[in-house]
């Protein structure tokens, strides 16, 4: 606990030198705006220049664009986008290992002069820093297939099951277009598995990313051949007080002259990637000249590129009427984001997520009876072998974790099976299975023990299909216990991308930043369904005791 | 194949301090779950035996409402709803709420419930001067604390790191797909190991006494 609280104070002293810092640059751009030019120096160039060194953020988990070699020295295509800058400043380079949540951070913080780490240029990241334009390079979503997939383009993954992970900024957007039928998953190890057991097309992600998932030796002759989609540009960026800067006029320039010289194209090929077709776009674009001869692409009396050379920000046009409008006016008014009541995309999540839930609840306690008396007749009936092998299943079944079953049937014989038969499970049948069994375990437990009381008075006693009625009366409680258990216990589905409720939910908050929302109507949702399980099983209790007493 | 089986085994043995370490921490989970939960749900079962009628509908109300909220679920909503530091008052020593005691704290309402219903009916028991009916709450107690040791395992969705979250962590580091089930199977059999042997003496307890219930009537 002690150093948890220490690195809680040490946290507060870093926050406070990051505020100063900040006020401090602030202060300084503030100083600098006040004489506006085409290109203020901002101080920042000509500092670079006097003290030989350019600090560089550059990443090195990303290959082939910024990683370490098998020697320990940081390289890759971002590196020696680094490494021309420096030279053509006539500076020495220095490189600072930045990773995709402190980048920006590094800027503000004035430790870099300038990160070259896989920043995609959106219209958020504008407001925290300057994002130099024209732009080196873009990437997009694909869709990570296995090799005999036969999908040529997009519109033939329509209304198939596609993995994707949970929180990524495209899946809505690729949802909407293209009307993929998302999975859901936690990480892109179970994402990528689940393509290789056919429980989806593909596994739907940042095209770089995949790309370098391909070089690995497991996934040799899996493919990702579908052309990049929501294709998201990236930017040099640098701190944002040095928006209008000579710095950012130099980088810009140095950009240019890349797309003009063919330099991207030629590193892009030098390091394997495959060839884009953003960076062709851009040679032809910078490199094509109007009637005068001159360069289409050029600056013009303010400073600025033309339109038609700049990076067009991606709007997002939404019908404004009826529910929705009543729906953001409300969000406006108490700042509640009903969003799976007046969102139709949300909404439709939100209700297939509940059918799901219900449907599992159903299913799982009808199972878990089934199993239960089946287990129960089987246990009593005396026979040689299978008797005590049930007895000894039912113990060893209730001590093993649920969630491990699950994993191990859907990671490990799911897998199997498909391999060696060509057998898809579904993920929904394993879940309701091994919660059956477990549940069925506790219900055959109950019903034993109740025989067991009942042979207290008439030792002869013995359990049928006729005499079943004496037993549920003294079983029932313990029966509706653990049948109310199960009914909880299927927001386990969840793990193993069963669309039910608590994925549904988990999905609409990652996008829309609802957390308290979706989280009280989850809670309320589960508080409203057990309490109307718990009544329908005691109504069921009832009937069943008065029938049969 | 017999390679990659030997292979298997002697990755299993390498990683066994690590997955112990795991499951070191669903024991940790459990019994703070049961302390939580046993020290709240014992407040219930006084407020069940009181004489006033308006205490104990309360109370059986609250029960009932720690009986309808899923683990899981409160998993989550305590993820996402607690704030991730706060101050003590009157200092300024800031605390958090690591993930583990997040975990344990869901599991807790379950035993609330528990407690409140097994307590009450001991207190009555004992109130009444039966003793050995009220001493069966013991047995009982530790089978539900064996329970929640397996539910402990739903902790790795949230990323506690325990015996199945560090099975899924193994699994990655070696980035070999076919020990999946040879690892996932030594977790269970470390959960049957721990469980089985637990199970079946608190079973001889309650016989025990049971019996010597029988004998004192």
């Amino acid at each position: 606990m002690k150093a948890y609280v220490a690195g809680a104070l040490a946290g507060t002293v870093c926050r406070f030198v990051f505020w100063l810092c900040t006020l401090l640059l602030c202060s300084l751009s503030g100083a600098s705006a006040a004489d506006t030019a085409a290109t203020d120096p901002s101080g920042r160039l000509a500092r670079i220049k006097q003290r030989g060194t350019l600090v560089v953020g550059v990443k090195t988990d990303y290959a082939p664009f910024g990683m370490l070699s098998a020697a320990g020295v940081p390289e890759g295509f971002e590196h020696d986008l680094a490494a021309d800058i420096a030279k053509r400043l006539g500076v020495e380079l220095i490189k600072m290992s930045v990773t995709g949540t402190n980048r920006l951070q590094r800027l503000e913080e004035g430790s870099v002069d300038l990160v070259i780490a896989t920043t995609g240029d959106t219209v958020e990241r504008r407001q925290i820093a300057t994002m130099v334009e024209p732009n080196y390079y873009a990437s997009g979503v694909t869709l990570f297939m296995r090799p005999e997939q036969s999908i040529a383009d997009w519109s033939g993954a329509r209304g198939q099951k596609v993995c994707a992970l949970h929180g990524s900024y495209f899946n809505r957007a690729m949802a909407e277009r293209f009307l993929l039928d998302l999975q859901m998953f936690n990480n892109a190890r179970d994402a990528k598995l689940a393509v290789r057991d056919k429980r989806c097309i593909g596994y739907l992600f940042d095209n770089t990313a995949i790309h370098r998932d391909l070089l690995f030796p497991e996934w040799a002759g899996y493919k990702a051949t579908l052309s990049p989609s929501l294709v998201t540009p990236w930017a040099l960026a640098i701190a944002s007080s040095e928006r209008g800067s000579d710095f950012e006029r130099f980088l810009g320039d140095t950009v240019a002259q890349w797309h003009r010289t063919g330099f991207l194209i030629e590193r892009e090929r030098a390091w394997h990637l495959p060839p884009s077709q953003f960076l062709s776009n851009m040679h032809t674009l910078w490199t094509s000249t109007d009637t005068q001869g001159k360069a289409l692409c050029s600056r013009n009396a303010s400073g600025q590129w033309p339109a038609a050379c700049r990076n067009k920000v991606f709007v997002n046009a939404r019908d404004e009427l009826g529910l929705r409008h009543l729906g953001l006016w409300w969000k406006e008014y108490t700042g509640m984001d009903l969003s799976m009541v007046y969102d139709s995309y949300d909404r439709k999540r939100f209700l297939i997520g509940l059918a799901t839930t219900m449907s599992l609840m159903v299913l799982c306690v009808l199972g878990s009876l089934a199993v239960g008396v089946a287990g129960a007749m089987i246990a009593e009936a005396r026979i040689a072998v299978l008797t005590p092998l049930v007895r000894w299943a039912c113990t060893a079944g209730r001590m093993m974790p649920p969630l491990l079953v699950i994993y191990m049937l859907v990671f490990g014989l799911g897998s199997m099976l498909m391999t060696s038969m060509g057998i898809g499970l579904s993920a929904m049948v394993i879940v309701v299975l091994c919660l059956s069994l477990y549940t069925g375990s506790s219900i055959m437990v109950a019903f034993i023990e109740a025989c067991d009381l009942l042979r207290n008075t008439s030792p002869q006693f013995q359990l049928h299909f006729e005499n079943f009625r004496q037993v549920l009366p003294l079983s029932s409680p313990l029966v509706t216990a653990a049948l109310i258990n199960v009914c909880k216990a299927t927001m386990m589905s969840s793990a193993v991308a069963v669309p039910d409720l608590l994925s549904a939910v988990t999905s609409i908050m990652a996008e829309n930043g609802n957390v308290t929302v979706m989280m009280n109507t989850l809670l309320l949702t589960f508080v409203l369904l057990i309490t109307s399980i718990t009544r329908a099983l005691g109504w069921v209790d009832r009937k069943l005791r008065k029938n049969f007493s | 194949m017999n390679i990659e089986e030997t292979g298997a085994l002697h990755e299993l043995i390498i990683w066994t301090p690590f997955l112990l370490g795991g499951f070191a921490m669903n024991i940790l989970i459990a019994i703070t779950a049961m302390l939580i939960g046993t020290s709240l749900g014992a407040c219930l079962a006084l407020l069940r035996l009181s004489t006033h009628p308006r205490a104990i509908k309360l109370s059986l109300l609250l029960t009932e409402l720690t009986r309808s909220i899923p683990t899981i679920v409160f998993q989550f909503y305590l993820v996402f709803m607690l704030p991730t530091e706060f101050e003590l008052p009157g200092t300024s020593i800031r605390l958090g709420f690591p993930v583990w005691l997040i975990a344990a704290l869901a599991l807790s309402i379950a035993v609330v419930g528990f407690t409140s219903d097994n307590l009450s009916k001991s207190l009555r028991d004992w109130r009444q001067g039966d003793h050995g009916a009220a001493f069966l709450f013991i047995p009982s107690w530790t089978s539900y604390m064996l329970i929640i040791v397996i539910a402990s395992s739903t902790a790795s969705i949230i990323g506690v790191s325990e015996l199945v979250n560090r099975c899924n962590t193994v699994v990655n580091a070696i980035g070999r797909t076919s020990l999946m089930l040879p690892m996932y199977l030594y977790a269970c059999a470390m959960f049957l190991l721990f469980c089985y042997p637990l199970i079946q003496l608190m079973r001889t307890v309650r016989r025990q006494l049971e019996r010597r219930i029988q004998q004192g009537k």
